[in-house]
C-alpha cells in the first residue's frame, strides 16, 4: 500500500479509449494523483469522465497509454491480478450506490474486508461496525438496502469504499441520485471520511460547486483533461 | 396492433437468441414426447387390433375345444350337417430365421369366403397353390419390402413342432390385384393352408378352433348340436383381457409423457416470464408513447403464439422421428405379453396431430398469460421490476400452499376411494404430484432462509443463497421441474426395482425343478405346444429323477369368459414353494382339497381382474364339460398379466390325463446329483425323438424371463431420460436467467475485488443449492409416487402385487444425478458471468 502523503497513487499517461464505431472517448489523457490528494473531474455528459474512472480502476482495459495504480502498470497484469490490486488499493463509490441487495448494511461494509484482507470474521465485523458508525449508520447495520433511503444507501457505499483503507477512492457522481440537501450532506461526509483516512480521491461530478471544494479541478473536454485550477491541498 | 409495436417487441429475438431458443426447446420436447408416445401407442394398438381382427375375421363366435385342439372330424361333421358359415383354423406362432416371431394362420381357403379381413384376403391364384402345394405360405404384404426375399423363395420356419421349409408366395406375383390395393396394411399374419399349418405347428389331424358367423337363433341350435368337449364362445370374450391389458400398458406410457409435459410447462413459464421481464423498459417506453394495455397484452401473447407454433411444428417433426424408436419397443412389449404384433409404420393420425398442435400452442399461450398480464399493467419500468414481481411471488406463497393442501387432500381421496379405474388412479396421482410441487416454493423459501441464517458471517455463500431466495419466481419453478424429473426417476426405480425383485424371487419359488423339458418353440408359442405325456416315466428314468411334474397351459371357457388354465401334476410338497397370498387352512389340507375336490387356485392378477376371492366359485370347462370349482387360494404369479387358474391334472381329466400331451416336464433330481450329467443323457434321448424338445435349467428360464421383463421397461427408462433432459434444460434456463438478472450484482462484486473464479464458484454454488434441494425434495415425492405406482396403479392396471423395495443405491445415484445436472447446467452461466464486461453490467438498471 502506498504511504500516505507521499508518492503517486494513480498515474495515467497518454491514456486513450474508444468504443467500436463511436470514435475516441479519451485520448492522450495524463494525470498523476498524489497520495491523499483530492481531485475533481467535471465535464459534460458523455465527455468520458466515468470512462476515465473505469480505466483507472482497471474495470475496463485502456486501448492506448498506461494506467499505473500504486506503482503497478495494469497493462501487464491479467484479470485476476488486476482484481487483486484493485480490491486492496481502490474503493469505489458509484452514482447509483451498487449495494448488494441481498446483504444487510453491515454485511455490505464487511464485504471488501472479506475479499481484500485476512481478518477473521469477528475483526471484520468490528471494523465494519466502526466504519458504519463513522458514517452515522451504526443503528441501521441490520437493514437491507431497500429498507434504507437513497442518502443512507450512499453512506453505506462510502463506508464500504473506505473500510479496507484503500489508497485511492474513485467516486462517480456520488450525489447524482440524491436530492440537493442529501447530496450536500453525503458529499461532506465523503470529504470528511477521505480526510480522516488519508486516502486520495478522484471524483467525477457535474457540479462545479462541489468540485471547487477539492484540491484540484480538471475539466474533461473532447476526451482530454484540462487543469482548471490548482488549489492548496489543505483547505 | 401496430407494426412498430410488434417490431419493437420482437427485435429482442435477435439480441437474445439463447433465451428464445430455450423456450422453443421446451415446447419442442414437450410436443415431441407427447406425440411420440401417442403415435407409438396408437400404431402399436392399430397393429394389435388388426392382428386380433385378422385372426378373428368377421366371425361372431368360435367353437373351441381342449388345449392342443380337437379332431378335425368335428368340422367335417358340422359341414355335413349343413353348417356352411363355418371355417376351420389352426394357428400359432413361429419364428423366422432372423429371430422375429410371426403368427401363422392356417385356413381352409375354400371355406374362408366372408370370414377373413383385408389382411388375409385370399386372391384366386394363390389359393389354388396353397391348397395344391403343401408347404406354401403367404407372408403379409408389408413383409416383402425389407425381407430381401422373392416370390417362391424357400424359408425355414421354427415352431413348437420343429423346423420346416416353406415356399413363399407373393400375392402380387400370383396375379392377386387386391394385393396391391392395400399396400402393406395389416402386415402381421402369415396365411397358409390348414394342412400346412397342421404340419408346421404339430397339430396333425386337429383344429384349434372353428370360426362361426351366425345369427342368435341359429347359434342356439348349433350349441345344442355340438359334441361334448366343444364349446361355442363369443369372439369378443377371447381377446377382451388382452385388449384391456394392452390399454393399461398404454395408459402407463401416456402418464409418463404427461409428466414430461408438466415439467416442460414449468420451463415454458419460466422462460416466458423472463422474456417479458428483460424487456420491461421497452414495455414502459411503449406505454409512454401511448401503447394501450390491450396492445401490450396482445404483443406478448403474439410472441407466445409464434414460439408455440414454431416449437410445435418442430416438435411434431421430432415426435414422429421419436415415435419410430418407441413403436418398436411398445410393439415388442405387446408381443411379449399379449399377442404377436408387427408394426410396419408410424402413421400420424390427423386428429392426434391436431390435438398435439393445440396442446403445444395452448401450453405456450397459457404459460404467457401471467407475464402478458404483468406487461399490460406496466406503467413505468419500476412497476414491472423484478423486486415487485418477487414480492408478489412471496405474498402468493401462502395461497399456493393452501391450494397445495387442497390438491393433496383431493388426490388422497381419489386414490382412497379407488373408484373410476386406472384413469382415476392416475388423476389421483397427478393431484398428489401437483399438490406436492405447489408446496415446494414455500419449502424452498424456508430452506433458503434457513441456509442464509446458517451462513451468517460467510458473506459470499450468503449472497448466493439470499439471491436465490429473492428470485423465487425464477428459482422455484426450475427447482420444481428438476424435483419432478428426479422424483419420476426415483419412482420408476422403486417400481421397476420392486417389480424386478419380486419377479426374480417368484421365479426362484416357481421353478422348483432342477431340469425342465419343454417343446422347441418361440417363447410366445411355448404355452400352446405339447409333448407326449408318456415321456414322463422315460424322462424320470433317464435323468434318475426323484419326481416328475407336468404343467400345461390352455385357454378354456368359464363363467367369467375365456381364461388361462394351468393344469399341473406337481412335485410332492409343492405348496410349500408356492407363494400363497390367501388360502384357508394348512397346506396339507389345501393340497388334499385340490386333489380330491373340485377346487382351484388363482393368481393374484386373476383375482383382481375377475374380482374373485377365496371361497368364490368358478364354472370352468374341463375335459368332460363345465363344472363348478371353488377358489381355494390366491397365489403370487407374474407369468401372465391376464391371470391364471391353477388346477390339478386329476380334476381336469375325466379319464387318462394328457391324451393331447403336456406343456412341460419338470424333473427333480436327488440331493447331490449332477444336473449336467442328467441333461446330457436327456438331450441324447430327446435327439432320437420325433417331437422337438429341449432341456433347460431354471437359470435359463429365469434369464429369458428377466430379458422380457427388461425389454418391457426399456421404454420407461427412455422416457425417464427425456424427462431428465427437460428438467436439465429447465434448470439451465433458470440459472441463465438468474445470472443475467443479477449481472449488475456480479459486476459490483467484481469491482469490489471478487475474482472471476469467485464468480464462477458463486454461480456453481447456487446451482448446487438448487440441485441439492431438488434432489432432497425428490426423495419423499419419488418414494411416494413409487409406492402409489406399486400399490394402486399396478394393482389397478395389471393386478400384480409386489413387495416394496427401497432402492437406496438408485436413490443415491438420482440425488447425485440431480446435483450433477444442476452443476452442469450452471457451468455455462458461470463461465459467462466470470467473463462478462463489467462496465456495461454496472450500468444496468437495478
Amino acid at each position: 500500500m502506498v504511504q500516505r502523503g507521499s508518492g503517486v497513487v494513480l498515474s495515467l499517461a497518454g491514456l486513450g479509449f474508444g468504443y467500436p464505431g463511436e470514435g475516441r472517448v479519451l485520448q492522450g489523457v495524463d494525470l498523476d494523483l498524489a497520495a491523499g490528494e483530492r481531485v475533481a473531474i467535471v465535464g459534460e455528459s458523455g465527455s468520458g469522465k466515468s470512462t476515465l474512472l473505469h480505466l483507472a480502476a482497471g474495470l475496463e482495459p485502456a486501448d492506448a497509454g498506461t494506467v499505473r495504480l500504486a506503482g503497478q502498470a495494469l497493462a501487464g497484469l491479467d484479470e485476476a491480478a488486476r482484481t487483486r490490486l484493485r480490491r486492496v488499493q481502490v474503493g469505489i463509490v458509484f452514482q447509483s450506490f451498487h449495494l448488494i441487495p441481498t446483504l444487510t448494511a453491515l454485511e455490505n461494509v464487511m464485504l471488501p474486508l472479506e475479499l481484500a484482507t485476512d481478518l477473521g470474521a469477528a475483526q471484520r465485523r468490528e471494523r465494519a461496525r466502526a466504519q458504519l458508525a463513522a458514517v452515522g449508520l451504526g443503528a441501521k447495520e441490520g437493514r437491507e438496502p431497500e429498507q434504507l433511503s437513497g442518502g443512507e444507501q450512499q453512506r453505506v457505499a462510502i463506508a464500504r469504499a473506505l473500510v479496507h483503507r484503500p489508497a485511492l477512492i474513485l467516486a462517480d457522481e456520488p450525489t447524482g441520485n440524491l436530492d440537493s440537501r442529501t447530496g450536500e450532506a453525503v458529499f461532506a461526509l465523503l470529504l470528511e471520511q477521505v480526510r480522516a483516512t488519508g486516502c486520495a480521491l478522484l471524483l467525477v461530478t457535474h457540479s462545479d460547486a462541489l468540485a471547487a471544494r477539492l484540491d484540484r479541478v480538471l475539466r474533461m473536454q473532447d476526451g482530454q483533461l484540462q487543469d482548471l485550477a490548482a488549489r492548496a491541498s489543505a483547505r | 396492433m401496430s407494426r412498430s409495436l410488434v417490431h419493437a417487441w420482437l427485435r429482442d429475438w435477435r439480441r437474445r437468441p439463447l433465451q428464445r431458443l430455450l423456450t422453443l426447446v421446451a415446447v419442442v420436447i414437450a410436443v415431441a414426447v407427447v406425440l411420440a408416445v401417442d403415435l407409438a401407442n396408437q400404431s402399436a394398438q392399430q397393429a394389435f387390433d388388426r392382428s386380433m381382427d385378422e385372426v378373428a375375421g368377421t366371425a361372431t363366435h368360435q367353437i373351441l375345444g381342449p388345449a392342443g385342439g380337437f379332431a378335425e372330424t368335428h368340422y367335417r361333421d358340422l359341414r355335413l350337417a349343413g353348417w356352411r358359415a363355418t371355417a376351420p383354423i389352426v394357428e400359432g406362432p413361429a419364428r423366422l430365421p432372423d429371430g422375429r416371431t410371426i403368427y401363422v394362420l392356417g385356413v381352409d381357403p375354400l371355406a374362408e369366403g366372408a370370414f377373413r379381413g383385408v389382411a388375409s384376403d385370399i386372391g384366386d391364384a394363390p389359393v389354388q397353390r396353397l391348397v395344391t402345394e403343401p408347404g406354401t405360405i403367404l407372408p403379409p404384404r408389408g413383409w416383402w419390402a425389407d425381407a430381401g426375399r422373392e416370390h417362391e423363395d424357400r424359408l425355414i420356419l421354427e415352431s413348437a413342432a420343429g423346423r420346416f421349409a416353406v415356399t413363399l408366395l407373393d400375392r402380387a406375383a400370383e396375379g392377386d390385384e387386391a394385393a396391391t390395393d392395400v399396400d402393406g396394411e395389416g402386415a402381421s399374419l402369415w396365411v397358409t393352408d390348414i394342412a400346412t399349418a397342421q404340419t408346421l405347428l404339430g397339430r396333425q389331424g386337429r383344429l384349434d378352433r372353428i370360426d362361426v358367423s351366425l345369427d342368435d337363433a341359429a347359434l342356439e341350435t348349433l350349441a345344442e348340436q355340438l359334441p361334448d368337449g366343444l364349446e361355442l364362445v363369443p369372439v369378443a370374450a377371447r381377446d377382451q383381457a388382452s385388449r384391456e391389458l394392452a390399454q393399461a400398458f398404454r395408459i402407463n406410457l401416456t402418464a409418463m409423457s404427461l409428466l414430461a409435459l408438466l415439467i416442460a410447462a414449468f420451463l415454458i413459464y419460466n422462460t416466458q416470464t423472463f422474456a417479458v421481464l428483460r424487456r420491461r423498459e421497452v414495455l414502459a417506453s411503449l406505454r409512454l408513447v401511448g401503447a394501450g394495455r390491450r396492445a401490450l397484452f396482445g404483443v406478448v401473447m403474439l410472441e407466445a403464439l409464434l414460439v408455440g407454433v414454431i416449437g410445435t411444428l418442430l416438435g411434431v417433426l421430432l415426435g414422429i422421428g421419436l415415435a419410430q424408436v418407441l413403436v418398436g419397443q411398445v410393439a415388442q412389449t405387446m408381443t411379449d405379453h399379449f399377442f404377436v404384433v408387427a408394426v410396419t409404420e408410424v402413421a400420424p393420425r390427423p386428429l392426434a396431430l391436431l390435438a398435439v398442435i393445440a396442446l403445444g400452442v395452448g401450453l405456450s399461450l397459457l404459460a404467457a398469460l401471467a407475464p402478458a398480464w404483468e406487461a399490460a399493467r406496466v406503467a413505468s419500468p419500476g412497476r414491472l421490476g423484478r423486486g415487485r414481481l418477487e414480492r408478489r411471488a412471496r405474498r402468493g406463497l401462502l395461497g399456493l400452499a393452501v391450494a397445495a393442501l387442497v390438491l393433496l387432500a383431493a388426490g388422497g381421496v381419489v386414490l382412497r376411494l379407488g373408484a373410476g379405474g386406472l384413469v382415476a388412479s392416475f388423476v389421483g396421482l397427478f393431484l398428489l404430484i401437483t399438490g406436492f410441487v405447489l408446496l415446494l416454493p414455500l419449502v424452498l423459501a424456508a430452506a433458503l432462509r434457513g441456509l442464509a441464517r446458517l451462513g451468517r458471517g460467510q458473506t459470499l455463500p450468503r449472497i448466493g443463497v439470499r439471491s436465490l431466495e429473492r428470485s423465487l419466481s425464477r428459482s422455484a419453478p426450475a427447482t420444481s421441474a428438476l424435483t419432478l424429473a428426479l422424483a419420476a426417476a426415483i419412482s420408476v426405480s422403486v417400481m421397476v426395482g420392486s417389480f424386478r425383485d419380486s419377479v426374480e424371487q417368484w421365479l426362484g419359488q416357481a421353478l422348483t425343478s432342477d431340469v425342465y423339458v419343454v417343446p422347441v418353440a418361440p417363447a410366445a408359442a411355448r404355452s400352446g405346444a405339447r409333448l407326449p405325456a408318456e415321456w414322463g416315466q422315460a424322462l424320470a428314468r433317464i435323468a434318475a429323477a426323484e419326481s416328475v411334474s407336468t404343467g400345461s397351459s390352455q385357454d378354456t371357457p368359464s363363467d367369467v369368459g375365456m381364461i388361462e388354465l394351468y393344469v399341473v401334476a406337481p412335485h410332492p410338497a409343492w405348496l410349500d414353494d408356492l407363494p400363497l397370498l390367501r388360502a384357508e387352512g394348512p397346506t396339507e389340507a389345501l393340497d388334499r382339497r385340490l386333489r380330491e375336490r373340485d377346487a382351484v387356485l388363482v393368481t393374484e392378477p386373476f383375482a383382481a381382474h375377475h374380482d374373485v376371492a377365496v371361497g368364490d366359485r368358478l364354472e370352468i370347462r374341463v375335459e368332460d364339460g363345465r363344472r363348478v370349482f371353488e377358489v381355494a387360494g390366491v397365489y403370487r404369479d407374474y407369468g401372465s398379466p391376464q391371470g391364471t387358474v391353477l388346477m390339478l391334472t386329476q380334476r381336469f381329466y375325466a379319464g387318462t390325463p394328457g391324451a393331447e400331451g403336456v406343456g412341460s416336464f419338470g424333473l427333480r433330481l436327488p440331493e447331490g446329483a449332477d444336473a449336467d450329467v442328467a441333461i446330457e443323457r436327456l438331450e441324447a434321448w430327446l435327439a432320437e425323438r420325433e417331437t422337438a424338445a429341449m432341456v433347460t435349467r431354471p437359470g435359463d428360464i429365469e434369464q429369458e424371463s428377466m430379458a422380457i421383463f427388461d425389454r418391457t421397461f426399456a421404454i420407461t427408462h427412455l422416457l425417464r431420460v427425456i424427462t431428465l433432459l427437460v428438467a436439465f434444460i429447465a434448470i439451465f434456463g433458470a440459472l441463465m436467467a438468474l445470472q443475467m438478472e443479477r449481472a449488475r450484482e456480479f459486476a459490483t462484486l467484481r469491482s469490489l475485488g471478487l475474482l472471476p473464479g469467485g464468480v464462477r464458484g458463486l454461480v456453481v454454488f447456487q446451482g448446487a443449492v438448487l440441485g441439492g434441494f431438488a434432489a432432497l425434495a425428490a426423495i419423499p415425492l419419488g418414494l411416494g409416487m413409487g409406492w402409489i405406482l406399486i400399490e394402486v396403479i399396478n394393482r389397478e392396471a395389471f393386478g400384480w402385487g409386489m413387495d416394496l423395495r427401497l432402492p437406496w443405491g438408485e436413490v443415491g445415484e438420482t440425488v447425485l444425478l440431480g446435483i450433477g445436472a444442476a452443476l452442469l447446467a450452471s457451468a455455462i452461466p458461470a463461465w459467462r458471468m466470470a467473463r462478462m464486461r463489467l462496465v456495461p453490467a454496472l450500468r444496468e438498471q437495478p
